[in-house]
């Protein structure tokens, strides 16, 4: 068990040091994008949405991008690290260490955590200055971080099948990104579920994101009714984990 | 057709194996009847046997595509055998994979390395992989810096160094917490002759301290100096392992004439193959060779006579010049 560890450490300590070499696109990556959307969805959403309650609605809308933020890191960063490992060979220097393929997958979930933490922060931080308040009692704080740590193991597990199964990295690359973003944009993250398409509508109940906007949110406003949001997104963490480590495999056939 | 030598290694007995011991060698890798099949129906290895006895350097030559590289990714537990049996020091690679990695240092041919980290990072961290502790770890990472001549490196970030240096490190990776075994892929490829020759004398203190190594390589030079079996593999066989003079002294023609052929000024250089010195000697009196050289038979004859093609660098340079 102590191995393990060790080893998870070990795999997150060395991607670790690749952010603190290359700060910046990271930092583009978890908060600019997420912050531009919740100015842009702001701008449009207060001549769309005239007489709803402005707080409710930057509430949704700094929700929407904290969801935004975890989704680009959870499938469009990691899958595009796991590619990268996979394509340029350095995930054979793990496959030919004594070392589990969970413990690898566990190291890098553990940097995206560290970056989804980072990039929730900067934008709750960031929030404050656009004039966002929340109610985020401690208990809501701690509901956040399962949240926070649900999306990002769904993410984890799409972004891992991804990496396994692509074939270059090109198509991995453009498939963790369409999904990163696209999970967002399909998802009623930021606008009401009842503006979508019908079709839509059916699509963005399978979706994490969907029911991680609705939690967050509702953790943002300092209520804790969001069981049901965080059973299905453990159910689908489960099932996306499952189908991510079952693909991902240290030795081929 | 030369075939597998020393046949005290032919020995297939499962009590024998489960000891690691082949007639008082002990045996660090064995492979039996070994078959790679791909889905395709492709068969990359076709029923290798092979011992690397303890402290042993063991070099697998044979042409592109000949089935080395697949044979090692199978001994480094990368690519599951499609039938067939590996034990590296008595543990299944099969059935027991990461305690079968413990015991070795693999450098694959085409690993890449974290741009960012610095070298000494890449060493420590690897080392913790390993299994050793945070001081063991530093140590066997300043030890291994130390041995690959990379100290003045330590603290420079690998997008910053040459191949050479990222060779080395590769190597080094190997070679960190000290294995008793060395998986090596075509460690010296694309390395300038002063870096090869450096290499090789870090392989020849790794070994010196009791490390067993099987690489493959490109270099028949290389195979020569460093090892003390070669294995030629072809079409997924392998069709010739045993030493130097072993295999030399299974070729039909032993001595090596090489001379200008007089006829035609603008030709290369003629080589020409004799069984005996006075199938030679004859020759020469018969073409009236005033300048012309002898040898004896080398490792390239060798592969010549069996692969029946040019070995890879010698070809790349025969083009160059």
């Amino acid at each position: 068990m102590t191995r393990r560890v060790s080893d998870i450490w070990c795999v997150f300590q060395i991607h670790l040091e690749r952010v603190r070499a290359e700060a910046g696109p990271f930092i583009l990556a978890a908060l600019v994008f997420p912050a531009a959307m919740y100015l842009f969805a702001t701008a449009v959403g207060s001549e769309a949405s005239a007489g709803v309650d402005d707080t409710e609605r930057r509430l949704r809308f700094l929700a929407g991008s904290i969801v935004f933020s975890l989704s680009l890191t959870a499938i469009s960063w990691l899958g595009y690290l796991l590619l990268e490992n996979r394509f340029t060979g350095r995930l054979r220097l793990f496959a030919t260490l004594p070392l589990a393929a969970s413990s690898y997958a566990f190291g890098i979930l553990l940097f995206g955590l560290a970056q989804a933490a980072l990039g929730t922060s900067s934008l709750l931080l960031v929030s404050r200055f656009f004039g966002v308040r929340t109610a985020l009692t401690l208990p809501a704080a701690f509901l956040l971080v399962v949240l926070i740590v649900l999306m990002m193991l769904c993410g984890c597990g799409i972004a891992l099948v991804i990496a396994s199964h692509a074939r270059s990295f090109s198509e991995g690359s453009l498939l963790t990104d369409a999904l990163g973003a696209g999970f967002v944009l399909v998802a009623p993250i930021y606008y009401a579920p009842e503006s979508l398409p019908r079709a839509l509508q059916y699509l963005s109940r399978l979706l994490p994101t969907t029911y991680a906007a609705r939690a967050v949110q509702a953790t943002l406003t300092g209520r804790h009714d969001v069981t049901d949001d965080l059973l299905v997104l453990a159910f689908m963490a489960l099932v996306t984990l499952t189908v991510g480590f079952r693909s991902m495999r240290w030795r081929e056939d | 057709m030369i075939v597998p030598a020393d046949p005290l290694l032919a020995v297939d007995s499962p009590a024998v194996t489960r000891r690691s011991v082949v007639r008082g060698y002990e045996v660090a890798v064995s492979a039996r009847r070994l078959v790679k099949r791909y889905k395709d129906g492709t068969e990359a290895n076709r029923g290798i046997n092979i011992d690397l006895r303890r402290g042993e350097v063991i070099a697998i030559l044979g042409p592109n595509g000949a089935g080395k590289t697949t044979f090692l990714r199978q001994v480094t537990t990368e690519l599951r055998p499609s039938s067939g049996r590996i034990t590296v020091f008595g543990v299944d690679t099969v059935r027991d994979p990461e305690r079968a990695r413990q015991m070795m240092g693999i450098a694959p041919q085409e690993a890449g390395l974290f741009e960012s980290l610095r070298v000494r990072d890449h060493l420590e961290l690897f080392a913790r992989l390993k299994g050793l502790s945070r001081r063991a770890a530093a140590a066997a990472a300043a030890k291994t810096m130390e041995d690959l001549d990379l100290v003045a490196d330590a603290n420079r970030r690998v997008r910053t160094l040459s191949a050479g240096q990222r060779r080395r490190i590769l190597l080094g990776l190997a070679l960190v917490g000290h294995p008793p075994l060395l998986v090596l892929d075509e460690p010296t490829t694309g390395l300038d002759p002063a870096a090869r020759r450096a290499m090789w004398n870090i392989l020849r203190r790794a070994v010196g301290n009791g490390a067993s190594v099987i690489l493959s390589t490109h270099y028949m030079e290389e195979a020569e100096r460093l090892s003390d079996r070669i294995g030629i593999i072809s079409t997924g066989r392998l069709i010739a392992f045993g030493t130097l003079a072993e295999l030399t002294a299974c070729l039909d023609c032993r001595y090596r004439l090489t001379f200008h052929d007089s006829s035609d000024p603008s030709a290369d250089l003629c080589v020409e193959r004799y069984a005996t010195f006075g199938e030679l000697q004859a020759e020469i009196a018969r073409r009236r060779l005033s300048e012309y050289s002898i040898a004896g038979a080398t490792l390239e004859d060798v592969y010549l006579e069996l692969v029946g093609e040019r070995f890879p660098d010698e070809a790349a340079q025969g083009e160059r010049r």
